[in-house]
């Protein structure tokens, strides 16, 4: 049973098309990363899942059923900004989140602890500095166990601490078998604490799966040589890559996903006269396959 | 529908604007109707000592529950304001998107501050009723009566259309000092229409003897306004022949009219535009 299924969502904001039919599925106890540059539709889409913007067309569901309340009630979800009385204490806020949640207001110490927010609990969230409110938008989050996560930019103003305490709280967090969706610019941390990734480009889904099969969808080999012009012409007559392109002085070749013999390049280059100067087997990162993707 | 009412008072509580105002609209109710003891009886009572031009005490029962809604009706804009503070703040600290995310629908949203503007509505009927009692005792001369007690229930409409005018703004404009600066304007534009309205009533009755009762009454806050009349002035029953005549149920009906198409309005708004 997907926990989010998403089917042809679209969203307009005037002549602007924020979702352009995106479809895909978040499969139950995954990390599942929205990844995609800003203005490219990842915040839209979890407003439209959480009911706070309304589509122009398409359907979803959550625990394959139809959205309503009681699902929301389900999930723990932090979405763009921390959204908190000002005037309230740390405490109170979480109250009033808990009353919401339906969730006894018994587990906001257990939260706050998690978050490092105990010591400040009777002050005001107007006093708190940016990385303390994010932290308690995470702890109301948490209140009461929740099966899902949705997490809109987690690690926002966080210092390198506090986001090295979030990416491993997620993964503490699915080894427990929770799902947990997580929208986010930084490839860096997808690749990091994802299990999947959708990718999203203007409002458009350009990528979907598990971040092992995008993260490798290519294995890539540079090769150089004192006589570069002599290696190309040598390498046009090889066989079994993809594709070839020539970057600083080097030439790549695109080979599938463990296809790649850097043993058998090495012995034709030289039965053909060429020495090599530089041979490398590199995967392709995640960095280089968003740009392609979103470029 | 009683869970949603306990978060909201979790989020006023503590609130030092619903503490304050709600201090201020006890005091002003009255101060106001004292300020009207005091002048009546040392400023008015003298020159008018039949009391052919002002019309008898205020005070005294049955008059009592007309004068103390009358004049508490001028103290309505606060807890007005009150309601468009604690709906406009949702918007500001974007919690109504938290409220909803959180585990709550849209339409419980709505009604639960609409319900808000029911309850501040009775508390303010009841505070009346109180106010009532208590002039009535101290300040009139005649027995006990519920003669006029209608106008009770006049105040509560009145009070619900101002506090449900106060959410509707609340909600289409969500910024606290522009809503509060056309709540105000408002209700100084709609007065200002609806006396140009009752002189044109007038003229029509005297020069085409057409009697659609005052037309200044027929407008969305002046309706409730006109369901309570002024217990000062004497005038008015002389010259009632000139005026138009009072369609009180014209003016409750347009009254309920009005709050129910506030009350939708504002659900509308808040179901189907995005947060």
């Amino acid at each position: 049973m997907p926990i989010l299924s998403i089917d042809n969502l679209n969203k307009n904001y005037g002549r602007v098309q924020a979702l352009k039919g995106v479809t895909f599925s978040v499969p139950k106890g995954s990390v599942f990363g929205i990844l995609g540059p800003n203005g490219s539709g990842k915040t839209t889409m979890l407003g439209i899942i959480m009911d706070i913007l309304k589509p122009n067309g398409g359907t979803y569901t959550l625990f394959d059923q139809a959205p309503d309340e009681n699902m929301r009630r389900r999930i723990g979800t932090f979405l763009e900004t921390p959204n908190f009385y000002h005037y309230l204490s740390a405490q109170k806020n979480l109250e009033i989140a808990a009353a919401l949640k339906e969730r006894g207001a018994d587990d906001i110490p257990r939260v706050l602890e998690l978050v490092n927010l105990t010591q400040r609990k009777d002050s005001r969230f107007s006093t708190f500095s940016l990385g303390m409110k994010q932290r308690l938008a995470i702890a109301s989050c948490l209140l009461g166990d929740p099966e899902v996560l949705i997490l809109d930019e987690p690690t926002n103003g966080l210092d390198p601490v506090g986001i090295a305490e979030i990416r491993q709280l997620i993964k503490q967090l699915h080894q427990q078998g929770k799902t947990i969706i997580m929208a986010s610019h930084l490839l860096d941390e997808v690749e990091k604490v994802c299990t999947h990734v959708a990718i999203l480009k203007k409002g458009l889904l350009v990528a979907n799966g598990a971040v092992n099969e995008i993260l490798a969808s290519e294995d890539i080999v540079e090769i150089g040589a004192a006589d570069m012009p002599h290696l190309k012409a040598v390498i046009n007559g090889m066989n079994g890559y993809n594709s070839l392109k020539e970057q600083d002085k080097m030439l790549q070749l695109f080979y599938p996903v463990g296809k790649t013999d850097v043993e058998a390049i090495n012995k034709f280059c030289f039965s053909n006269g060429i020495v090599l100067t530089h041979l490398q087997l590199k995967k392709k990162s995640l960095e280089a396959k968003f740009f392609e993707l979103t470029n | 529908m009683i869970k949603l009412l306990k978060i909201e008072w979790l989020k006023i509580k503590s609130y030092n604007a619903f503490i304050v105002i709600s201090a201020f609209f006890a005091l002003g109710v009255f101060a106001a109707n004292y300020l009207v003891y005091y002048f009546k009886k040392n400023v008015i009572d003298p020159s008018d000592p039949t009391g052919l031009i002002s019309g008898g005490s205020p005070f005294d029962f049955s008059k009592v529950w007309q004068t103390v809604s009358y004049v508490s009706g001028y103290m309505l804009l606060l807890p007005g304001m009150l309601l468009l503070i604690l709906v406009t703040n949702e918007f500001t600290y974007r919690t109504h998107r938290q409220n909803i995310i959180d585990g709550i629908s849209r339409i419980e949203f709505t009604q639960v501050k609409l319900l808000l503007g029911v309850i501040t509505a009775a508390a303010c009927t009841l505070l009346v009723i109180f106010a009532a009692l208590l002039f009535g005792a101290t300040a009139g001369n005649g027995s006990f009566s519920l003669d006029g007690i209608e106008n009770i229930a006049y105040f509560f409409l009145k009070a619900l259309t101002y506090n449900f005018i106060a959410i509707l703004l609340g909600v289409l404009i969500r910024r606290t000092g522009f809503a509060i600066a056309v709540y105000f304007i408002y209700s100084v534009v709609e007065n200002g229409i609806s006396l140009m309205l009752l002189g044109w009533s007038v003229k029509l009755k005297k020069d085409s003897n057409i009697d659609f009762g005052n037309l200044g009454n027929y407008l969305p806050m002046n309706a409730s306004d006109g369901l309570i009349y002024s217990p000062f002035s004497n005038f008015t029953n002389m010259a009632k022949k000139f005026l138009p005549s009072d369609y009180t149920w014209v003016v409750l009906s347009l009254t309920l009219l009005y709050l129910v198409l506030f009350y939708f309005w504002s659900q509308k708004r808040m179901v189907t535009s995005d947060l």
